[in-house]
């Protein structure tokens, strides 16, 4: 019989090492994607996903079954996300000509401006790539909600959920986020 | 057209979040509003992109994933319970109190010792000038009836036109 999410927590929370493999098995792929769409480059993900198991195995106990496992568990993964990103943001202020994210295929985690350079344009030239030099523009939070709603495919509802705002405050993210990315790919076409 | 954009409602509407009765109402402005619907093929394309492009990302070789992940669990649970606090641990607040104790003893030290700061009997020079301005100051007060009919400071008029004045002969006022 094959155990919920949910069941599974309970089990890491009582110290079940099969169990926490597990929940690895079913969210390490999505974990990392929704970290390394957030966080724009693949090393900060690989880190900053096994963080968020690190605190899932830690702090199992804490989930309380009120909400899915899911909310709960991407709840942990986008404010890990957010502290990440607000951290960086502090550190590429005192240092601003860092080189690790200088090439185009991991855009700058927090560019001077969030419009892309004409060259950057040029080069990278097709509409995924674009949007995601738009996506840079957007504030952890509108980011990570549009990213739930179109990688994750979740409600407005749930990406509340795990944003803990109302309903309708994850309904404004989403839009100025959408907006924004609109605004940003008409200007550079 | 007089109804409000249902800007927030877009992305919900194309994910089919909505109620029966707003989806309605939704794909009734829609129907009606360029803007709208233009906003709602972009979102959409948008989402779509976005998806397509999330799902090319590369995933890492999740062995070495795992046992990266595994290694940092084990570490962080071999780690002694004293450090766990991060950099507020026990050790380092007693440094921290001791040291700022040590300065606060310094800087009181310095400011006791100091020349400038310290507590003595004053110059003569200078009692001597608070005497002077005591005494005159107690000699105002004796002739304060005097001092009371000073109402000359009141009018400036004549402040300011002392100048026309003729020198009156002050015998003749002293006699009468």
């Amino acid at each position: 019989m094959v155990q919920s999410d949910e069941e599974l927590c309970r089990l890491v929370a009582e110290h079940d090492a099969a169990a926490f493999e597990a929940l690895l098995d079913r969210h390490q792929a999505r974990a990392f994607r929704l970290a390394c769409s957030i966080l724009g480059n693949e090393s900060d993900a690989h880190d900053v996903s096994q963080d968020a198991f690190i605190r899932l195995y830690e702090s199992a106990g804490k989930f309380d079954g009120r909400s899915k496992f899911s909310t709960w568990f991407y709840r942990i993964v986008v404010n890990l996300c957010i502290d990440h990103k607000r951290r960086n943001k502090w550190w590429r202020k005192m240092v601003p000509f860092s080189t690790q994210d200088d090439d185009l295929d991991s855009p700058p985690i927090d560019p001077p401006s969030p419009d892309p350079g004409p060259e950057a344009i040029a080069i990278s030239g097709d509409a995924a790539r674009r949007l995601r030099v738009a996506l840079e523009g957007l504030s952890p939070t509108q980011k990570a909600a549009v990213l739930l709603q179109s990688e994750e495919g979740l409600s407005s509802r749930e990406i509340a959920a795990i944003l803990k705002c109302s309903e309708s405050t994850a309904r404004v993210h989403i839009h100025r986020a959408l907006a924004h990315l609109k605004k940003t790919m008409r200007k550079n076409d | 057209m007089t109804e409000r954009h249902p800007e927030t409602e877009i992305a919900p509407y194309l994910r089919g979040d909505l109620s029966a009765g707003e989806r309605d109402r939704v794909a009734a402005h829609l129907a009606g509003c360029a803007r709208c619907r233009d906003d709602a093929d972009t979102f959409a394309a948008a989402l779509e992109t976005l998806a397509s492009d999330i799902a090319q990302i590369a995933e890492p070789d999740w062995s070495a994933y795992r046992a990266e992940l595994h290694r940092k669990i084990a570490a962080r649970r071999d780690r002694p319970q004293t450090s766990r606090g991060g950099w507020w641990s026990p050790r380092i607040a007693w440094a921290s109190m001791a040291t700022a104790g040590a300065a606060v003893a310094a800087i009181v030290l310095i400011l006791t010792l100091s020349p400038r700061t310290r507590i003595g009997a004053p110059p003569v020079e200078q009692l001597a000038m608070a005497d002077a301005i005591g005494g005159a100051d107690i000699g105002l007060l004796r002739d304060y009836p005097v001092v009371e009919h000073l109402d000359l400071l009141e009018n400036y008029d004549v402040i300011e036109h002392l100048d026309e004045f003729t020198p009156t002969d002050t015998t003749n006022e002293k006699r009468s």
